[in-house]
């Protein structure tokens, strides 16, 4: 089975801080990672391997250095890794990316199955799976948590909705993206990091995938930012400080003069205590 | 009574008579001071009352130390100001000034995010942190497993965490204290300002008052250690209130030195074979060199941490049976001992050379490269911590169990350590008592510094007993191995006979004697470090 993996480096950190004054991300001493749900796309694929025997490629589109996180991946136990990169591709939206990934994935030929995170945790908007599967024309499915068949011709798939779970069967080749609880990513290992060694990340620029200069990077990508902002927190919270009884008669004070426990004389009032 | 005075008998502070060790004490009163001259006047307060008088800070201790005798209770968790940054161009090292009440995890967040409190902060502290924001990221390397444990706690006990191996204890890391003493008095001790020589010393208080005394002669063991005080002939006296479990006076503020973070951080857990396999791993990376053995020279881990095969067996069963675990990594039935081993570099790459060598040590000493898990990013990182909290867990866990039908038994905890060339012996002693009693237990810890932590798991109140007297059994034999009997938790309540068995009846009289210098009167932490009834 050939099983493509798709992965984003995304920055290494659970804070992400926010320069107040531009609103865009901090990433200065911020180390990056391969994106969380993008590990559990790999996990799976080499679940797969593991039982069905074939190949595992990731791909990605980034600047050079994405080429140290695809090692990663080949330490994980990927077979090849693929790194789309170009200063054409830069300034990319996700109509663009999955264009340029489509262009990319054609290039290595035919496949059985994709596999996507569902999302990558900086821009969350979970649109590249689906798009890029539209761009290869072939089926897909969204938010899986469990493959529970599989065979040469077709995959059925637990799917988590809103409402709960529904199990989808489709056609292969398709795409899927894969939610958290699929699984548990596996940690490299020193032998792994030692294969990976000798195994080389093929790069391929917008002229070797044969990219249409007007689909790529900025110029390919629709999607206009015209501000973005730190959201504020709307809730507000104050301390009272003393033993329970001090506490107390000060939460009835402050809420009485809120108006929310009604006219006092009705309502508790100090002596009644 | 004063009004910082509050009663105990309210419900609400029942939870201030115990700590993480679980045991429970008695109290009639309780404080939160804010300020150091909030403390100063409780202080007044407990010896016009001539009341004893326990300090707190996070009650995160495991050996009893904040579990209150009687008396009144005075806890620091709201002293809780980061007070200020000193940039020393000469060394070329930032200091951060905290109250005790800081805790480790909220000041850890403050050096991350490099955001301080500043509003009273002189223009001097401002411009270190101008300073500190240019230079790039610092942390504060002491590293207890309890993150929610307070500052002054951990000056109190000198604690010590993984880190420990390669950074030292907290004693490193203070560089400064204000200190209130019993007579009401505040005390600055500053590193290299109060040098102890030939034995004397000489201090004076910001009120003026002098004090002068001797240090006994004492021969401490050359381990990582906890116990008793830290008396040296030539020593800087910072030093004896470091670790001196709050029986000498009570910390209100603390310089604390920063180091630069590390560019890369990697951990490695290898799984070995066999526990022989594992303690060569230990000895070859912490530099021995072992006969008949060719290995690449390894740069010192920063940390080397142990799992024995019980603990593993532990974490498989919990695994298995306990949703909170399941985001543990699968152990493998060939899986026998582990060894986490980190390390601290410049980049990636140069410990991405680090952990192929490391790959060649495990081969040698019969392990296998592919059975390790290697973290490289703080996501990779934070699921091993989560693996080695996750033994310490689950053994409380299981006690608490336990407990349900048995209330008299606890966990059997040891915290001891030995030298270097005591670790084989050890383990051995530890192996054959166990299998010897047939007494459940597991085997974990910091074994960089040859302490392990065998925790024993009574079923029964027999076989509490009968790891109790284990526990007495093992303290003498390492006592006798040159070792401590707590390397890092302190003595506490818990462990005055074991410090008893370490030092002797004589060596219990020369810390009383220093005792009696700051607290003649004994109010201090009473029950801590010393003998229950002894001197009070």
């Amino acid at each position: 089975m050939k099983i493509i993996v798709c992965v984003k480096q995304v920055p290494a950190s659970t804070q992400v801080r926010l320069n107040r004054e531009t609103g865009t991300i901090i990433r200065e001493g911020v180390a990056s990672m391969l994106n969380p749900y993008d590990s559990y796309a790999l996990e799976e694929a080499l679940r797969l391997k593991e039982t069905l025997g074939g190949e595992v490629t990731t791909i990605s589109m980034g600047i050079p250095s994405v080429a140290d996180l695809l090692k990663a991946t080949l330490a994980l136990g990927a077979d090849r890794a693929i790194l789309l990169t170009d200063r054409k591709f830069a300034g990319a939206d996700t109509l663009a990316t999955a264009y340029a990934l489509a262009k990319g994935i054609n290039r290595l030929g035919t496949f059985d199955l994709i596999i996507c995170g569902k999302q990558a945790i900086d821009g969350d908007t979970a649109q590249v799976g689906p798009s890029l599967a539209e761009k290869l024309g072939v089926p897909h499915l969204t938010n899986v948590q469990q493959i529970k068949e599989i065979d040469g011709q077709r995959i059925q798939c637990l799917r988590l909705t809103d409402a709960g779970y529904e199990t989808v069967e489709l056609q292969l080749p398709a795409l899927i993206t894969v939610v958290k609880d699929i699984n548990l990513p596996r940690l490299p290992s020193i032998a792994g990091l030692r294969r990976a060694l000798s195994q080389p990340v093929t790069l391929w620029t917008a002229a070797d995938v044969d990219a249409d200069p007007n689909h790529i990077g900025l110029q390919g990508s629709p999607t206009q930012v015209t501000s973005t902002f730190v959201p504020e927190h709307q809730r507000q919270s104050e301390r009272f400080e003393g033993d329970a009884s001090q506490q107390a008669s000060q939460l009835v004070e402050r809420l009485s003069s809120l108006g929310l426990l009604g006219p006092r004389e009705g309502g508790l009032s100090n002596d009644q205590h | 009574m004063n009004e910082l005075i509050l009663n105990i008998k309210n419900n609400e502070f029942q939870e201030y008579l115990r700590d993480e060790s679980r045991s429970v004490g008695q109290a009639e009163s309780i404080s939160f001071p804010r300020t150091i001259g909030e403390v100063k006047e409780i202080v007044a307060h407990i010896n016009q009352q001539q009341i004893p008088l326990t300090i707190q800070g996070a009650r995160t201790g495991l050996a009893g130390g904040a579990v209150p005798r009687r008396g009144h209770i005075m806890n620091l968790s709201r002293l809780n100001n980061i007070k200020g940054l000193r940039y020393d161009a000469a060394s070329n090292t930032f200091f951060l000034t905290v109250e005790p009440g800081v805790l480790l995890t909220h000041l850890r967040q403050a050096l991350q995010e490099l955001s301080f409190p500043t509003a009273t902060w002189t223009p001097e502290s401002l411009a270190a942190l101008n300073q500190l924001q240019q230079q790039g990221p610092h942390f504060f390397p002491p590293d207890p497993t309890e993150t929610s444990a307070s500052i002054g706690g951990m000056i109190a006990c000198n604690a010590s965490g993984a880190l420990t191996f390669f950074y030292g204890p907290t004693r490193n890391y203070v560089e400064a204290m204000r200190v209130v003493l019993m007579n009401g008095h505040t005390l600055t001790l500053r590193r290299g300002q109060q040098l102890v020589q030939k034995g004397r010393f000489t201090v004076q208080t910001e009120e003026g008052y002098t004090i002068t005394g001797q240090i006994p002669e004492l021969s401490m063991p050359a381990v990582k250690n906890a116990s008793g005080y830290y008396l040296k002939q030539d020593m800087d006296l910072i030093d004896l209130f470091i670790g001196s479990e709050g029986t000498l006076g009570i910390v209100v503020e603390a310089e604390l030195r920063l180091l630069p973070t590390p560019r890369a951080i990697w951990g490695v857990t290898a799984f070995l074979p066999s526990e022989a396999a594992a303690l060569q791993l230990v000895r070859v990376a912490r530099g021995e060199l072992i006969p008949d053995l060719q290995v690449p020279h390894l740069p010192r881990p920063v940390a080397i941490e142990y799992f024995n095969c019980k603990a593993l067996d532990l974490l498989r069963k919990q695994r298995e049976h306990n949703p909170a675990f399941k985001q543990l990594q699968e152990l493998r039935p060939q899986y026998h001992t582990a060894i986490y081993l980190e390390w601290h570099g410049a980049s990636d790459a140069e410990l991405s050379q680090v952990a192929l060598q490391l790959g060649e040590v495990i081969r040698a000493c019969g392990g296998d490269e592919q059975d390790t898990w290697v973290a490289t990013t703080p996501y990779d990182l934070e699921q091993l911590k989560f693996f080695r909290h996750a033994t310490p867990e689950s053994v409380n866990m299981l006690i608490d169990q336990r407990r349900q039908t048995e209330p008299r038994i606890t966990k059997l905890g040891t915290d001891m350590a030995v030298p270097d060339r005591e670790l084989t012996q050890v383990v051995e002693l530890y192996n054959g008592d166990i299998a010897a009693s047939g007494l459940e237990a597991v085997m974990f810890g910091h074994i960089g510094n040859n302490h392990i932590h065998v925790n024993i798991l009574p079923r029964s109140l027999d076989e509490y007993q009968m790891g109790r007297e284990l526990y007495l059994k093992w303290a003498r034999a390492i006592v006798a191995m040159g070792g401590t009997v707590s390397a890092e938790h302190g003595i506490g309540k818990l462990k005055t006979a074991f410090l008893q068995e370490m030092y002797g009846q004589e060596g219990i009289e020369k810390f009383r004697a220093i005792k009696k210098l700051f607290d003649p009167q004994n109010r201090l932490n009473p029950g801590n470090v010393f003998p229950a009834g002894g001197g009070e």
